[in-house]
Formats: structure tokens, C-alpha cells, sequence
């Protein structure tokens, strides 16, 4: 057939095509990760990643596990919603200690520094009595809802009738941390 | 001299009519062979990227296993005690001066204007911030932001590299190794909850705490709220809050006219919250 007579230029034709085909396959190959496309258009691995990640925050129920005395004093309180780690740092090399602890006797735990004052400090453990801890959350600000406790400091003492200036373990004379009574 | 006209469509008697007739027919089967492969790829199942979403949908055993998450914030009950804030910043190693969640407080004022500010991680008190009059003030609440992880996400779309993407249970998610950083997410996000981390140099923002909530915990933020102003939980669970509530009382989104359809609900905010 003359159809295929000269198929010089047909033969080179489909070696271009070969050749840019076979160079772009190869290139996406390299390019495009293998988990890729798995679970929809995106690197799947990513997801295992991702979800590796170390939890850090910890939970009231990792300081119950101890302190179930504690647990205990604030079931019925109002502060129950309260975290541990408002009011006592986030406490994670302690509880690395702790857990150690438990495994061999005789391995000290750290006490509980006192509070430096800061929100965002890097004790590890505190303990504090310090008013600040109470009024980073009661003090009376624009915008609380209405059945949120709110103090305003200045018109509280007046209602107590104490005595100025105040201490600052003031809120402690009168109210419990744990439990919050009265 | 007669013109003849014959079914190649050769009508010039001194042309080669039979390179014509090769042409035609080359051109007839180009196209046959054309149009064949074309329709091919339309026939279901011969995609390969139409598999997998549907293979997903269709075998109701694995969407079983996979829930469905959902995230609400009741701006009735938040205090602004910033106790969310830190919790984010330590559970995702957030650098300074950058947020995957944040408060902002909307006070009305008595004249009509809205003012809003950002609550500080220490709370208001001691922070030297002025302090409100109240007889000024209308109504004031606090209201928690954080990323909406809607189900038509603007950040995917532009994505240029799909290093943004959503995980089967709905989260939205930046794979970080393929990350560029070319900011393009950051601008497309109409909630403004994405940032570039100065420190990895990729986009950033809130994943409801992936990791946390793959091993049933609940987010950091949601961990330390003490006033259980945000809720998260499954939506595939009809018994968990969040349903519950969800259901029980009317929730909101944000900026629903631009059609993100965002997970994040919202209880009971005002028009100016956006």
C-alpha cells in the first residue's frame, strides 16, 4: 500500500513520542510520593505522620491517677472544670518522675516549686496561694456571661468588711482552692 | 473538459487522486481512533482518580470506622480567661506572637459602636489593658476562633503542590514535607487562621489537635477550657454532646454566604461576629 511506503517519518514520529512519554512518566515517578493518591489527592503518609505527634497537654485523669485525694475534694466542687494545670503548671517532667518513680522506689520526685507569678512561666510544678491564680479567671471584666462568678476586688472587701491592703493570699483566707466552698 | 467529482471529494482532474483519497482516510481514522480513546476514559471505573473517593463512599464498613468530627463553641459560656490559648500554644510548639486559636471579645457600646480585641493569653486581669465601664456597654461576649475546617475548603483549591488536604474524618490538614510555603492558603482562608510558621517556613494552623483526637483525646484547647465554652466530639455518634447539642439548640457558622460549609459551629452569635 503507498499508504506505508515511507514510514521514515512515522517511525521517528513514534520515537518522539516514546521519548517525551517515557521521560515524563519517568520524572513523575521521582516527583510524586509514593502514598500519594491513596486516600484522595494527597500524600496519605502525611496522615500517619501527623497523628504521631506527641500529646502534650495533659488531662486531670493523668494527675488522678495519683492524687485520687484530690479527685476526690473536687468532684462536688465548682471547680471540677477546673485543669491542674491552671493552677499548677502543666507538670510533665513531674509526671515523667512520677511514673518513674513508681517503677523503682527510692527515685525522688521534685516537690512543687512556688509560682513565679507568670502565666507563662517554665516551672514545671507549682503550687501557689497567690490572688492572681483566682482573678486571671473572677475578675470582673466586660463581657463575661451573667452567671459566671465575677469579683470586683475593691467592692468584695467592702462586702466582707476586711481590712486594707490585702495579702496576696487574701482569697485563701476565706475559700478553698479544690473546693471552692464558700 | 468535464470536471468529475468522485467520492474522495477530489474534484481537480489533474490532481493525484490517490494521495486525496490517503489523506481523507487518514484524517477518517485519526478521528475514529481519537474519539474511541476519548470516550474510553469516560467510561466508569476506567478513571483513576474517580476510584478512591468512590470506593470510600460505597463500602459503608470502612465509614464506620471513620468519624466524623465536629467542633462547637458556645460564646455564652466563655470567660476570656485565656486558659485555651496557652494549652494550644504548648500541645503544637505555636512560636510567639502567632495563633492556631484565639479569643476575640465583641463589646457594643451604648453610641453603636463594636469594638473587638483580642483577649491575652494571661487573661485581662493584670494585663494593663483599659478597662471597660460597663453602664457603657450594650452586651459583650467572648467569642473562640480557630480554624473552621470546612467541607469546601478555599485553602485546598489553591494549594499548589496538595500539601493542603482533608483527612477522611474531615480535618483539614497541611503535610508539611511538601509544603512550599508560598503563602497562597494564607490569603485564600476567609477566617484568617492560617499562618507561616517562621520556624518551619510552611502554613500552619489549627488541625482540631490531629494527633490528639486519632487516640481519643479531645483538643488541648477543648481540655482546658474550664467553662466548657468549646465541645468536640464525633457527629457520626448520635449519643455523643455534640450531637446532642447540636441538635437541642440552634447553632451558627461563620461567614455561611461565602459557601465553605464549615464545621466549626457557633451557638447563638450575633451578625457582627464574622
Amino acid at each position: 500500500m503507498r499508504f506505508f511506503s515511507d514510514t521514515r517519518h512515522l517511525w521517528i514520529l513514534l520515537v518522539l513520542i516514546a521519548a517525551v512519554g517515557g521521560g515524563f512518566l519517568a520524572v513523575r515517578g521521582r516527583m510524586v510520593p509514593e502514598s500519594f493518591g491513596q486516600h484522595g489527592p494527597y500524600r496519605a503518609e502525611a496522615l500517619t505522620e501527623i497523628a504521631s505527634q506527641p500529646s502534650v497537654f495533659q488531662a486531670d485523669s493523668v494527675c488522678h491517677e495519683c492524687h485520687q485525694d484530690v479527685q476526690e475534694e473536687r468532684a462536688e466542687s465548682l471547680h471540677k472544670a477546673v485543669r491542674c494545670t491552671h493552677c499548677h503548671g502543666l507538670g510533665r517532667e513531674h509526671v515523667v518522675r512520677a511514673r518513674k518513680a513508681a517503677e523503682s522506689p527510692g527515685f525522688a520526685i521534685d516537690p512543687a516549686a512556688e509560682w513565679d507569678g507568670s502565666f507563662l512561666t517554665d516551672i514545671d510544678l507549682f503550687t501557689t496561694h497567690d490572688r492572681k491564680t483566682c482573678l486571671v479567671c473572677h475578675e470582673a471584666v466586660v463581657g463575661m456571661p451573667e452567671d459566671f462568678r465575677k469579683i470586683n476586688v475593691a467592692e468584695h472587701l467592702e462586702e466582707m468588711e476586711a481590712s486594707e491592703p490585702t495579702s496576696r493570699e487574701a482569697c485563701f483566707e476565706c475559700h478553698g482552692g479544690h473546693d471552692t466552698a464558700p | 473538459m468535464t470536471q468529475k467529482r468522485d467520492d474522495t471529494g477530489c474534484n481537480n482532474t489533474n490532481c493525484m487522486c490517490d494521495d486525496a483519497t490517503t489523506r481523507r482516510r487518514f484524517l477518517q481514522h485519526v478521528t475514529t481512533i481519537t474519539l474511541g480513546a476519548m470516550s474510553l476514559t469516560v467510561l466508569p471505573g476506567a478513571s483513576a482518580d474517580g476510584e478512591l473517593p468512590g470506593d470510600q463512599e460505597d463500602s459503608p464498613g470502612e465509614s464506620k470506622e471513620r468519624p466524623i468530627f465536629g467542633f462547637l463553641v458556645d460564646t455564652e459560656k466563655c470567660i476570656g480567661s485565656g486558659k485555651c490559648l496557652t494549652a494550644c500554644r504548648v500541645e503544637n510548639n505555636v512560636p510567639d506572637g502567632y495563633h492556631r486559636t484565639w479569643v476575640e471579645r465583641y463589646v457594643h457600646f451604648k453610641d453603636g459602636t463594636v469594638q473587638v480585641d483580642l483577649v491575652p493569653e494571661t487573661g485581662y486581669s493584670g494585663s494593663g489593658l483599659p478597662s471597660i465601664d460597663s453602664d457603657d456597654v450594650d452586651r459583650a461576649y467572648f467569642v473562640p476562633k480557630l480554624c473552621n475546617q470546612c467541607e469546601d475548603a478555599p485553602c485546598n483549591q489553591v494549594c499548589p503542590v496538595h500539601a493542603s488536604f482533608t483527612s477522611p474524618e474531615g480535618v483539614e490538614l497541611i503535610d508539611t514535607e511538601r509544603c512550599i510555603g508560598c503563602a497562597y492558603c494564607v490569603q485564600a482562608c476567609p477566617y484568617g487562621t492560617r499562618f507561616i510558621n517562621p520556624e518551619t517556613g510552611t502554613a500552619d494552623k489549627c488541625t482540631w489537635c490531629y494527633h490528639r483526637i486519632m487516640r481519643d483525646e479531645q483538643p488541648a484547647c477543648v481540655e482546658a477550657c474550664p467553662v466548657g465554652a468549646r465541645v468536640f466530639g464525633r457527629l457520626d455518634d448520635p449519643e455523643s454532646e455534640i450531637s446532642k447539642r447540636i441538635a437541642a439548640i440552634p447553632t451558627q457558622v461563620l461567614k455561611a454566604h461565602l459557601g465553605t460549609h464549615p464545621k466549626t459551629r457557633y451557638v447563638r452569635i450575633s451578625d457582627e461576629v464574622t
